[in-house]
């Protein structure tokens, strides 16, 4: 007995450490920590992107969310999501998080991929002016303006997940992405001809927290968006992060947010007036509402885990008069036979 | 004289005390009734810093009442300045004896935490098992967790009252001692997923813990405990470090 129990306790450590996913020495102690992430991420977006990324809409839009991909060597839903997104006419496309996992062979079947897709996607939307030029399809100004392919922005915006970092796999995740901390607004262009603002706040939570360097930009206002009297200059905002904060079901994983960081985000989210979070992390589905903010967490897009075809990705449509509402997006896709 | 070294002492406490973060709950000595004093009173200082709180200091005073060798009651607060928690607890124990040197405990616990930063009332329900031999514990169990944000809130204009309720999240906790229970002295090592106040889900603090004996009364004890968050999801990050210290009194 006391052999079978020593042989045991010698072997459930030898198969965790052995698995790929597995990485015990990150459970004491992270390879790279958020404070890193979210400094560098600050520092791309202030000194690459002039502080503010922005997107165009006219009237209504809408953009479609997917979750924990985990591509490794086929990328079949990614590539599906993109093209489903694509077809749609969606504005931008978001992913929370563990789009990969942490191999270099991963990341290059990820990168060629998001390659065919932007390709696809410039195709589809813009016309060629001269060898190195493009015009955007709906610029209907007597002067458009003109950008070369590398300048169009390919609108997909991951956020970091756990699964992403560890292994050492910001490295490879920050290569293609470069910022785990932005914001994004949409300029809605109305009939009468006003504007409308949207926003789109993308977090790093791949470490169950936010780090002292993100939670001081947040209490600094980096993201707040207020005109001087206080009031938020947005009729929508809607967040996207990794870690989900409530537990969808008694059989699944609770949130690995501590107490404090569960009730500050609840508190932030409910200051920023956000219409919309969503999480991933947990691969299931769950939908509630909490001190007037909607929660959405999804379920896993990644074919391992969810080989059967099924509603794995959402679509928000956002009316002119800033009205939302969500629909489940179905996904055909089945894995290869091996 | 052990008084004397204690008032020496004392200064050093509190100089490692605010040079230091905070927080903590088991320490390495015996729990069971010792046959003669049925009254037990823990006083301790702490203080730490938080990644999302800043840095803390505070108090804890714990009471314990033997009823009999088995039963045991309690209570306890706690306050943690700057990170403007207060806490409450009562609890209930039954120990069964498991030998010569082993007890399992039957610990039922009820926490009150206001988290006034954020309007945040929480209450724990905990029920757990404590087996505790010579050199280790092992504690299993699980508890109920219920979180209201309750307050004027500027969005709406009026009192809002969200609820969130947590299914039964685990508690487990497992220490190892350098030297037998019943030592003058004791230093300790812990992974557990709970505080005195708290129950955490998936972050592991882990730490040393500390015990002397000053008078056949009064004991010194403490903890240094770090408490990170995402361990289970593998990316261990600095989250709380904090650093208990005080007595136990026993009359």
């Amino acid at each position: 007995m006391k052999k079978s129990f020593c042989f045991l306790l010698t072997l459930i450590p030898l198969i965790v450490a052995s698995c790929e996913k597995v990485s015990p020495i990150e459970v004491f102690v992270a390879t790279v920590a958020v404070e890193d992430r979210v400094k560098m991420s600050n520092l791309y977006f202030k000194n690459h992107l002039d502080g503010k990324l922005w997107l165009l809409a006219e009237g209504d839009y809408s953009f479609i969310v997917g979750a924990d991909s985990h591509i490794t060597t086929d990328s079949g839903r990614m590539d599906e999501m993109l093209a489903n997104g694509l077809e749609h006419d969606d504005l931008f496309y978001a992913h929370l998080g563990d789009i990969a996992d942490t191999k270099a062979e991963y990341y290059i079947t990820l990168d060629s991929l998001l390659k065919e897709a932007k390709a696809r996607y410039v195709e589809k939307n813009f016309i060629k002016k001269d060898e190195f030029h493009y015009v955007y399809r709906e610029d209907t100004a007597e002067d458009p303006i003109t950008s070369t392919y590398d300048e169009i922005l390919y609108p997909f915006f991951p956020v970091v997940g756990n699964h992403d970092v560890t292994h050492n796999g910001w490295a490879l995740w920050s290569n293609i992405f470069h910022s785990s901390f932005y914001e994004i607004d949409v300029i809605v262009t109305l009939e009468n001809g006003d504007y409308a603002f949207d926003h789109l706040i993308f977090l790093d939570s791949a470490s169950a927290t936010l780090g002292a360097t993100q939670i001081d930009l947040i209490r600094q206002g980096i993201l707040d968006g207020a005109y001087d009297d206080g009031s938020s200059i947005y009729r929508n905002t809607f967040v996207f992060t990794h870690t989900n904060i409530f537990r969808p079901q008694f059989f699944e994983f609770a949130s690995t947010f501590p107490r404090e960081e569960t009730f500050f985000l609840l508190d932030q989210f409910e200051k920023w007036n956000v219409t919309c979070v969503f999480c991933g992390h947990v691969h299931t589905w769950d939908e509630r509402d909490y001190n007037g903010v909607h929660y959405l967490t999804l379920d896993a897009m990644s074919e391992r885990n969810n080989p059967e075809p099924g509603d794995y990705l959402i679509r928000l449509n956002v009316g002119a008069d800033g009205s939302v509402d969500w629909e489940p997006v179905h996904m055909n896709y089945t894995p290869k036979k091996k | 004289m052990m008084k004397n070294a204690f008032q020496k002492l004392f200064p050093a406490i509190l100089a490692i005390l605010f040079y230091s973060v905070s927080s903590a709950q088991n320490y390495s000595g015996e729990r069971r009734f010792d046959g003669h004093h049925e009254n037990e009173v823990y006083g301790l200082l702490l203080g730490g810093y938080n990644t999302v709180t800043g840095a803390f200091v505070g108090e804890s005073a714990t009471y314990v009442r033997h009823l009999t060798d088995r039963w045991s009651i309690g209570c306890g607060e706690q306050v943690q300045c700057m990170k403007w928690l207060y806490s409450a607890e009562v609890m209930g124990t039954y120990r069964l004896p498991m030998g010569k040197k082993s007890n399992l405990y039957i610990d039922g616990r009820f926490i009150y935490n206001r988290y006034q930063r954020w309007k945040m009332n929480e209450t724990i329900a905990n029920l757990s098992f404590l087996l505790e031999w010579n050199y280790v514990d092992l504690r299993l169990g699980g508890s109920y967790i219920r979180y209201v944000m309750s307050g004027v809130k500027e969005r709406f204009g009026y009192f809002t009252d969200a609820a969130y309720s947590e299914p039964v999240a685990m508690t487990f906790g497992l220490g190892v001692n350098l030297l037998e229970r019943a030592s003058k002295w004791n230093l300790g090592i812990y992974l557990r997923n709970y505080d005195q106040f708290y129950y955490e889900n998936w972050n592991i603090n882990w730490g040393v813990r500390f015990l002397a004996t000053l008078t056949p009364e009064m004991k010194l004890l403490g903890e240094f405990n770090v408490r990170p968050a995402g361990n289970l999801s593998q990316v261990a990050t600095r989250y709380e470090t904090s650093m208990k210290i005080g007595v136990r009194y026993v009359w």
